[in-house]
C-alpha cells in the first residue's frame, strides 16, 4: 500500500492532496518534471495546501526546481518549509 | 545397545523433576487410587500444586489417604524415607508419629476445618535413629469434584534447628543471668544447677567435679541425677584427661540412669574440663546427651559454652572467696590487738602499784627538798596517774567485751551526780579562758546508774571538750525527755568533719589533723563511754559541724522509786583526767630556765618540739646535760618558725603534735631551700612499719620510737650531727620493707626513668634490678610498630605520672617472656628526701585474669548485640566484623565463605575487599585454614560453619602485631557464638525468602499491558507477606480489568485465600467485563471460602483507547487520578460493602474517563494507613507523590512512591500498588519498507491525539518520526532487506519520547543539501532534543519534545 496522493495539474500549476513522503515521492517529482514547460522561463505554482505531511524526500523535489516553481501552503506543512529555506517562495493561506 | 526413549511422565506429574519421576514409578494400580490417568481433576490440581510448590508440602488422597510429596519435603524432612513413601497410606509412611497426628487427620477429614500447629515435637525415624524434631504445619481438607473431603494438604515448616537454639541460648542466658554479683562457689553451682535443670532435655542429667589439691576429683554438684546415684561416682570419668584440658565423648558406664525429659535414658556423655584461665582445669563437667539427637558442632558447642559459664563463674566466686577470707582476717587481727593491749594493760598494773605507792610516799616526805627533785617527781607522779588511767580504761573494755564487766546499778539523782562530776573540770576550764555551763536541775525520778562507771562516762566527755575547745565554752546539761533522762555535753570545738563522723565512736580511731590541745591520747575514750553507756541501757549520739562545735548527746532510761539525797562527792577517779587536763595549758609550760652544763664531744644547737611539756622538760634536760644547746617548743609551727629564723643542727620532733604534725614540719623544712639540710629525728609512740616509712618518706634522717633510753637518744643525736653532711637514709631497712610488699613497687626519677624496684615488680614483669636504672621508653612498653594502641595506652599513663600529682589507670604491659600483661597502676609524686627533687612512687599489680574476663563478656554482650539486631546473613556477618575489627584494633576483618574449592565470597570491613583483590598469599592462608578443624584458630584466623558453607574468619591485625593465646581464646569463643547466631539468623532469613517467593509466585510474572506498573512490598519487620494482590487482564475487545484486593490475615492462609480470590476474580473479569456484575459474582465466591469475607478489592475495566474506566469497589480505598494540569481525582463512587458481607444494596459501577497523560493510582491500605493518622491524610500523601513524579516514566514512579511512603521504620503492613499512565506507549514493529510509512504515521497521529498533544506538535512530531523511520529504510537496510524497525512513544506530562532502533547501520551525512542531510536538519529542528546512537548491532534515535499545556 502506497502513500494517496493525488496530484491535479492545471495551467501553470500543479496542485497535490495527501501526502508526501519517499513511497511516493517519485510519483510528485515526475508530476512536476511533466508540468514544468520545456521552454524553462514559465514559473510554476505548486499548491500544497492541501498536503498534510510532506517530508525531506517531498522537499527535495521542490529543491530541484527552486529556480522555476511557487509554493502555496496551509498551516500544517508551514514549519517544514520554513526550516527548510523555502519560505520565501511560498505564498501561506 | 540400544537406546530407548523413557516413556514420558504423566502430565500431572510432569512439574515435579526428579519426585514427579519417582511418583511416575509407583504402582498406582495397586492403590486404591487406580491410574493417574483417571484420577479426578481435583485430584490432578492438588498434585500440581504441590509439585509445583518450593514450600515443603506433603498431601494424602483417598480412602488409605495415599501419601504424597514435593522436593521441599523430601528434602527438608522425610529422609530416608524416601523414595519407598510414595504411593504408601501416610499413617505407615509416618507410623512413629501417628497416634500424635491422628487426631488431626480425623478433624480435618471429619469437619473440613483446616489445623494448625506450631513447632510441635515429633519423634522421627528418618536419619537411622529416633530423632528429636519439630514442626510447624497446617492440615487442610482437600475436597474432590464434588465437594467431599476426600485428603487432606500439610504444608510443614521443620523447626528443629530454631527450636533446638532457642532452647540452648535460654539455657545460656539463664546461666549468665545471675543477678547477684558475688556468691560462693557453691551457691553459684546451685544457682547454676537450678538453670541446668530447666532444661532436661539437652541435658539430661549433669556432673560438676571440682578438683582438690592432690588432684583428685570430687563431685559439687548434680542435675536431673541424685547426688548419691551409682552414676555420679567420680572414678566412672576420665579424670586424667579432663585435667589436661581435654573433651572426651564417652559411653555411659552405668546404664539405669535418669531420662532427663525424654522417655528413655542417655547413652553417652560429654566430659568437658572447667577452664581455668592461665591454669589447669578447675575441674570437668559431665554431660549426658540427649540420645533423640546426634552430638553434633552446636550441640557440643552449646555444652562447652555450658562449660564455660560454670568456669567462669568458679573463677569469680574463687576470688570472692579469697577477698571475703582477706577481710576476715583483718577483723581477726583487730579483735587480736585489743585482747593484746587488755592482757599487757593487766599486766601494768602491778608494776604501776608499785612505782604510784613509793613515788606517792617519797612526795610526802620529799616535800622541803630542793626544786630538781620535787619537780621530777612531780612528772613522775603525773605520768603514772595518766598510765594508770589508760591502763584501767582498757581493762573496762576487756571486761565489757568477755561480759565480766560487773555493774552495780543503784537509784542516783543523775543531775546531782553528773553536776558534780563536771564541776571538777571548773578550774582547768577557767584557766582554759572558756566559759563552763553546769545546768542540771534536780529530776523528778531517779536513773539506775554504776556510779564508777557514770563517773568515767562524763569525765570522758568532759575532757574530751575541753582538749578540743579553744574559744568560747563547754557546757553541760541535764533534762527530763519523757521516759527518759537527757544528758548533754556541747562545745563549741574545732568539731569533727562529716566524713569522720560514721568512725568517731570507733576504737583506736583518732581523728587525723584535728586541731587539739594535745595529740596525746590512744582513741579509746568515746569508744568506751558508748560501750558503758549501752551498759546502762542508754544510746548516745553526736552532732557535730566542723570549727562550729560538737554536742553529745545521752539518753537514760528512768528508773523506777523515789530519789535518793544521798549526798555525792566527786571520787578519786577523777583526779588523772583533771590532772592530765592542766597539763595541755599555757601557763603549764615551763622551759628550764638556761643551765651550764659540761660540754659535750660534740656541742651541737638543738630545737626540740613536742607537744608534751613533760617530755619537752626532760628533752631540754638530757641535751643540756649531755652539753648541747636545747631549745624547746611546742608544735611543728613553731618549730618551722625558729628553724627558718636560726641555724639548728639537728630537730628533735615528736611525730603527733597539733597544728602541724611531725610529718608536716619535715617537708615543710625540706620544701624551703635554707632548710632542706636541717636533720630531723623523728620521735614517735606508733611503733610499726606504716609509721617508720610514713616518716622516712617525708625525709626524716632518723626516727626513734618511744619509750627510748637517755643514752640512746643521745647517741643518734650525736650521730646525726656528725653525719648531718654524709646521711643517708635508712636504705637497707626502707628497700626491706618495700620487698616485703606483694604489689610491684617502683621509684621513678622526673624523667620517668625507673630507679628502684622491689621484688614483687621482678616477679610480676620480668625485670630485675640488674638492668636498673630503666630509661623511658621502658622494655616493659608494648611495640609502638606493632601493637600502637596498646602503646598509646602506656603513652598516656606515662604523661599523666610525669604531670600530675597522683593517678591510677589499668594499662598493657610486655612481660620479659613475651606475654602480654594488664596491670593496675598506681602514683604519687613526693619529694626526695636526699635532693629535694620530685620523685614518682608507685605500685602495679597484675590483674590479667580480670582485664580479660571483663573483656570477654564485654565482647560476647556486642556480638549476641549484633547478631540479634542483624535482619539477614550479610547483615549479621557486617555486625560482626566491624564489631571484631573494633575489639582488636584491626586494620580489617573478613569471612570468606567458600563455593568452590579455591574460591570464596568475601564479606569485609572494607567494603570494596573482594576474593580476586587479595594478595595469592593471603587466598592461599585462608584456603590452608579452610581445611583445618572447626574452630580451632591458627593465628588470626579460624573455621567456622556458615550456613552457605565452611566460612573462614580472618582479622588483619598488621604487621607483627602479637595475638596473644587469651586473645585466641577469646576469638575461639566468638567464632562459635557467631557459627551459632549465624544459624539461626539464616533460618530466620530463610522463612522470609520462602515466603515471600510464595507471595511473588502467586502474584505471577508482571506481564502487564503497556503504561502499567505494579509493586508489591512485604511488610518489613517483622515480615509479613499475605493479604495484598494486584492484577490486570487482558479482555476481549482490547480492554483491561485491573484489580487491587486485600485480604484479611497474614500468612501463609491469607495467601492462599488470596490466590484463590484472585484467579477467581480474573475468571470473572473475562466473563463479564464489567466490575459492578463481577464483584457481585465474587461476592458468592467468597462467602463460601473460608477466611475470604471482609476482603476488599477495587475492580476497574479500562479502554485504553479512549481512558474510559468502569470501576466498583467493594469496601476498598478510593483510586487516585492525577491529571496533566496537577488536578487529584479521587474515585470514590459505587462503593459498597467488602466481600461477601451480607445485606446492601446491589453493586454498582461508576465511570470516569483518565484524561491524557493523566496518572491512575490503585493501592492497598498499607501504603496509606499510619497510626494516630486519618486515612485521607496518608491518601493526600501519595496523590502528593504522583503530582510530583508525573514527569518521570510511570515505572520510575512507581519505585519513587513505594519509597517516598516507607514509614521510618519500614511498612508494618503489606502494599500493593498498581500505576497507569493513559494512553500507555505506543509500540510498533514494522518491516523496513517505505509503503509502511503511511500506516505507521497514522497510528503514531491516532496515538498523539490519545496523549493530548496539540495539532503543531504533533505535526513536527510525526515529521521527525517519520525522517527517522526512513533514514532507517534508506539506509539501514539498504543492504539488507527484510530488516525491523520498531518505534516506541511515550507520554510524561510535559514531555514525549519517540525512540526508533533498526538493525542497520547508517551515516549521517555532513551537509544540509542532500535530501538525507535535510531530513536531519529537521529532526534537529522540530525536536527539543535528538540523540544518535550508532553500534554494530544497529542505529537508535532518541527524540524528545516538549508538550505545552
Amino acid at each position: 500500500m502506497s502513500t494517496p496522493l493525488d496530484l491535479t495539474a492545471g495551467p501553470a500549476s500543479l496542485t497535490a492532496v495527501g501526502e508526501i513522503d519517499m513511497s511516493n515521492a517519485g510519483t510528485f517529482r515526475a508530476a512536476l518534471d511533466a508540468a514544468l514547460t520545456p521552454d524553462g522561463t514559465a514559473i510554476l505554482t505548486v499548491d500544497l495546501t492541501g498536503v498534510e505531511y510532506i517530508d525531506s524526500s517531498g522537499l527535495s523535489c521542490l529543491f530541484e526546481h527552486v529556480e522555476r516553481i511557487r509554493l502555496v501552503a496551509g498551516p500544517l506543512v508551514a514549519p517544514v518549509l520554513t526550516v527548510s529555506g523555502l519560505a520565501d517562495i511560498t505564498r501561506f493561506v | 545397545m540400544v537406546d530407548t526413549e523413557p516413556d514420558p511422565l504423566p502430565p500431572v506429574f510432569a512439574a515435579g523433576g526428579d519426585v514427579g519421576r519417582d511418583l511416575a514409578a509407583v504402582d498406582w494400580d495397586a492403590t486404591p487410587l487406580g491410574p493417574p490417568e483417571a484420577w479426578p481433576q481435583s485430584l490432578r490440581t492438588a498434585v500440581g500444586i504441590l509439585l509445583s510448590s518450593r514450600f515443603a508440602m506433603w498431601m494424602a488422597w483417598g480412602p488409605e489417604l495415599t501419601f504424597f510429596c514435593n522436593a521441599s519435603y523430601r528434602r527438608d524432612s522425610l529422609g530416608q524415607k524416601y523414595p519407598w513413601a510414595l504411593g504408601r497410606p501416610a499413617g505407615e509412611v509416618w507410623a512413629e508419629i501417628w497416634a500424635d497426628v491422628s487426631p488431626r487427620v480425623d478433624t480435618v477429614m471429619r469437619t473440613g476445618d483446616a489445623t494448625w500447629d506450631e513447632a510441635l515435637l515429633l519423634f522421627v525415624e528418618r536419619s537411622g535413629y529416633r530423632e528429636e524434631s519439630y514442626h510447624t504445619f497446617s492440615y487442610s481438607p482437600l475436597r474432590d469434584d464434588d465437594g467431599t473431603v476426600v485428603g487432606l494438604f500439610c504444608v510443614v515448616s521443620e523447626e528443629t534447628d530454631r527450636v533446638l537454639g532457642e532452647r540452648r541460648m535460654a539455657t545460656l542466658r539463664d546461666l549468665g543471668s545471675d543477678p547477684s554479683v558475688v556468691r560462693t562457689e557453691q551457691e553459684m553451682l546451685s544457682f547454676a544447677g537450678r538453670q541446668l535443670e530447666r532444661n532436661l532435655r539437652d541435658l539430661p542429667f549433669t556432673l560438676t567435679y571440682l578438683f582438690r589439691e592432690d588432684g583428685s576429683a570430687r563431685l559439687a554438684a548434680a542435675t536431673g541425677v541424685p547426688a548419691d546415684h551409682p552414676v555420679t561416682a567420680a572414678g566412672l570419668w576420665p579424670v586424667a584427661k579432663a585435667a589436661g584440658g581435654e573433651s572426651v565423648l564417652i559411653d555411659l558406664p552405668v546404664t539405669d540412669v535418669p531420662a532427663g525429659d525424654w522417655p528413655a535414658p542417655p547413652t553417652q556423655a560429654l566430659v568437658v574440663p572447667l577452664l581455668q584461665q592461665g591454669g589447669t582445669p578447675y575441674g570437668f563437667l559431665v554431660a549426658a546427651v540427649n540420645r533423640y539427637r546426634r552430638l553434633d558442632d552446636s550441640y557440643r558447642g552449646f555444652i562447652e559454652l555450658t562449660a564455660g559459664h560454670v568456669a567462669a563463674g568458679i573463677a569469680s566466686a574463687r576470688s570472692y572467696q579469697a577477698q571475703q577470707r582477706r577481710a576476715e582476717e583483718l577483723a581477726e587481727l583487730d579483735r587480736a590487738k585489743t585482747t593484746f593491749f587488755s592482757n599487757i594493760s593487766h599486766e601494768f598494773r602491778t608494776p604501776l602499784t608499785l612505782i604510784m605507792g613509793p613515788v606517792q610516799e617519797l612526795r610526802d616526805r620529799l616535800g622541803d627538798a630542793d626544786e630538781r627533785i620535787r619537780q621530777e617527781l612531780e612528772v613522775a607522779h603525773r605520768n603514772g596517774l595518766r598510765l594508770g588511767k589508760l591502763v584501767n580504761t582498757l581493762l573496762d573494755f576487756s571486761r565489757i567485751e568477755a561480759g565480766r564487766m560487773q555493774a552495780r546499778f543503784e537509784p542516783v539523782d543523775l543531775s546531782a551526780v553528773t553536776a558534780d562530776l563536771a564541776s571538777v573540770f571548773r578550774s582547768a576550764v577557767d584557766r582554759a579562758g572558756l566559759s563552763f555551763e553546769v545546768d542540771c536541775p534536780p529530776l523528778d525520778r531517779p536513773v539506775l546508774v554504776d556510779r564508777g562507771l557514770w563517773e568515767k562516762v562524763v569525765l570522758n566527755l568532759v575532757s574530751n571538750a575541753l582538749k578540743f575547745t579553744f574559744a568560747g565554752g563547754v557546757r553541760v546539761m541535764v533534762r527530763a525527755a519523757g521516759e527518759h533522762a537527757v544528758v548533754t555535753v556541747a562545745d563549741t570545738g574545732v568539731g569533727v568533719a562529716e566524713d569522720e563522723m560514721p568512725r568517731l565512736f570507733e576504737r583506736f580511731h583518732r581523728i587525723e589533723n584535728a586541731r587539739s590541745r594535745s595529740n596525746e591520747g590512744s582513741g579509746i575514750g568515746l569508744a568506751l563511754v558508748k560501750e558503758l553507756v549501752t551498759l546502762h541501757g542508754g544510746t548516745i549520739t553526736a552532732d557535730s559541724t566542723a570549727g562550729v562545735g560538737t554536742v553529745f548527746t545521752i539518753r537514760l532510761p528512768f528508773g523506777s522509786g523515789p530519789v535518793p539525797a544521798e549526798p555525792v562527792a566527786a571520787t578519786a577517779g577523777a583526779d588523772p583526767f583533771v590532772q592530765e587536763a592542766l597539763r595541755w595549758l599555757p601557763d603549764q609550760e615551763s622551759t628550764p630556765a638556761p643551765e651550764v652544763t659540761a660540754a659535750a664531744a660534740v656541742s651541737a644547737r638543738v630545737l626540740v618540739a613536742d607537744d608534751n611539756a613533760d617530755m619537752r622538760d626532760y628533752l631540754v634536760r638530757l641535751l643540756r646535760a649531755a652539753g648541747h644547746r636545747a631549745d624547746a617548743v611546742q608544735d611543728g609551727r613553731f618549730a618551722l618558725d625558729r628553724v627558718r629564723a636560726e641555724a639548728y643542727d639537728l630537730v628533735v620532733s615528736d611525730v603527733m603534735m597539733p597544728r602541724m604534725d611531725g610529718l608536716q614540719l619535715v617537708a615543710a623544712l625540706r620544701a624551703d631551700s635554707r632548710t632542706a639540710g636541717t636533720p630531723v629525728l623523728l620521735l614517735s609512740a606508733r611503733a610499726g612499719e606504716e609509721a617508720s616509712i610514713e616518716g622516712l618518706e617525708a625525709g626524716a634522717d632518723d626516727y626513734l620510737v618511744k619509750p627510748f633510753s637517755a643514752a640512746e637518744l643521745l647517741a643518734r643525736v650525736r650521730a646525726n650531727v656528725e653525719l648531718s653532711r654524709l646521711r643517708t637514709r635508712h636504705a637497707r631497712w626502707r628497700s626491706a620493707l618495700i620487698d616485703s610488699l606483694q604489689e610491684a613497687f617502683f621509684v621513678c626519677d622526673e624523667d620517668g626513668a625507673v630507679l628502684e624496684i622491689n621484688t614483687a615488680f621482678t616477679e610480676i614483669l620480668g625485670y630485675g634490678p640488674e638492668g636498673l636504672p630503666y630509661a623511658a621508653v621502658h622494655p616493659w612498653w608494648p611495640s609502638e610498630d606493632t601493637d600502637a594502641e596498646a602503646y598509646r595506652r602506656v603513652a598516656v599513663f606515662f604523661d599523666m605520672m610525669l604531670e600530675q600529682q597522683q593517678g591510677i589507670d589499668t594499662v598493657p604491659v610486655i612481660h620479659r617472656d613475651g606475654r602480654r600483661l594488664w596491670v593496675a597502676a598506681a602514683f604519687n609524686q613526693v619529694a626526695d628526701p636526699d635532693s629535694g627533687r620530685r620523685v614518682i612512687v608507685g605500685t602495679l599489680r597484675d590483674v590479667t585474669a580480670e582485664h580479660y574476663a571483663i573483656q570477654r563478656e564485654t565482647a560476647l554482650a556486642g556480638l549476641g548485640m549484633r547478631l540479634s539486631q542483624a535482619e539477614n546473613l550479610t547483615g549479621a556477618l557486617h555486625g560482626v566484623l566491624d564489631e571484631l575489627r573494633e575489639l582488636w584494633q584491626a586494620k580489617y576483618a573478613l569471612a570468606a565463605v567458600f563455593d568452590g574449592p579455591d574460591r570464596a565470597e568475601v564479606t569485609a570491613t572494607d567494603p570494596g575487599l573482594r576474593w580476586n583483590d587479595l594478595p595469592p598469599d593471603h587466598r592461599d592462608a585462608l584456603i590452608r585454614l579452610r581445611d583445618q578443624p572447626l574452630l580451632t584458630p591458627d593465628g588470626t584466623g579460624i573455621l567456622l560453619e556458615h550456613p552457605h558453607g565452611a566460612m573462614v574468619l580472618w582479622l588483619e591485625l598488621g604487621a607483627d602485631r602479637p595475638f596473644t593465646e587469651q586473645d585466641q581464646t577469646l576469638f575461639t569463643l566468638l567464632a562459635g557464638h557467631l557459627g551459632q547466631g549465624l544459624q539461626r539468623v539464616h533460618q530466620i532469613d530463610q522463612q522470609r525468602e520462602t515466603a515471600l517467593a510464595l507471595q511473588r509466585a502467586i502474584l505471577g510474572p508482571p506481564d502487564l499491558p503497556a503504561g502499567f506498573a505494579v509493586r508489591y512490598q512485604p511488610a518489613t519487620r517483622p515480615l509479613k507477606v499475605g493479604g495484598d494482590w494486584y492484577d490486570t487482564v487482558q479482555l476481549p475487545d482490547g480492554l483491561i480489568g485491573i484489580v487491587v484486593g486485600d485480604c484479611v490475615g497474614h500468612g501463609l492462609h491469607a495467601a492462599t485465600v488470596m490466590g484463590q480470590l484472585r484467579s477467581a476474580c480474573r475468571a470473572l473479569l473475562l466473563q463479564h467485563s464489567s466490575p459492578a456484575r463481577t464483584l457481585t459474582a465474587l461476592d458468592r465466591f467468597a462467602a463460601l471460602l473460608p477466611g475470604a469475607t471482609s476482603a476488599t478489592v477495587f475492580c476497574g475495566v479500562l479502554d485504553p483507547d479512549t481512558g474510559r474506566l468502569l470501576y466498583s469497589s467493594a469496601g476498598h480505598p478510593p483510586a487516585v487520578v492525577v491529571d496533566a494540569d496537577g488536578v487529584a481525582h479521587l474515585l470514590d463512587q459505587a462503593r459498597s460493602r467488602p466481600m461477601g458481607v451480607r445485606g446492601g444494596k446491589p453493586r454498582s459501577e461508576a465511570e470516569f474517563t483518565v484524561p491524557p497523560r493523566a496518572t491512575l493510582m490503585l493501592y492497598t491500605d498499607g501504603l496509606v494507613e499510619r497510626r494516630r493518622q486519618p486515612l485521607t491524610t496518608g491518601i493526600a500523601r501519595a496523590t502528593a507523590a504522583i503530582l510530583q513524579g508525573r514527569g518521570e516514566p510511570v515505572e520510575d514512579l512507581a519505585t519513587e512512591v513505594m519509597t517516598r511512603l516507607t514509614p521510618d521504620d519500614g511498612y508494618d503492613d503489606d502494599v500493593a500498588l498498581l500505576l497507569y499512565r493513559h494512553p500507555g506507549p505506543l509500540e510498533l514493529e514494522f518491516p523496513a519498507e517505505a509503503t509502511r510509512l503511511a500506516p505507521v504515521r497514522s497510528a503514531l497521529r491516532g496515538w498523539l491525539d490519545r496523549a493530548g498533544v496539540d495539532k503543531m506538535t504533533a505535526q513536527n512530531v510525526l515529521v521527525a518520526a517519520g525522517e527517522a523511520c526512513a533514514n532507517a529504510i534508506e539506509h539501514g537496510h539498504r543492504d539488507s532487506p527484510g530488516g525491523k524497525i520498531r518505534l516506541r512513544a511515550a507520554a510524561t506530562v510535559d514531555d514525549l519520547h519517540v525512540v526508533v532502533v533498526d538493525s542497520g547501520l547508517w551515516k549521517i551525512p555532513i551537509t544540509g543539501e542532500t535530501y538525507r542531510g535535510r531530513g536531519l536538519m529537521l529532526m534537529r529542528a522540530l525536536m527539543h532534543e535528538i540523540t544518535v546512537t550508532t553500534g554494530s548491532a544497529g542505529t537508535t534515535i532518541e527524540m524528545q519534545a516538549r508538550i505545552t499545556r
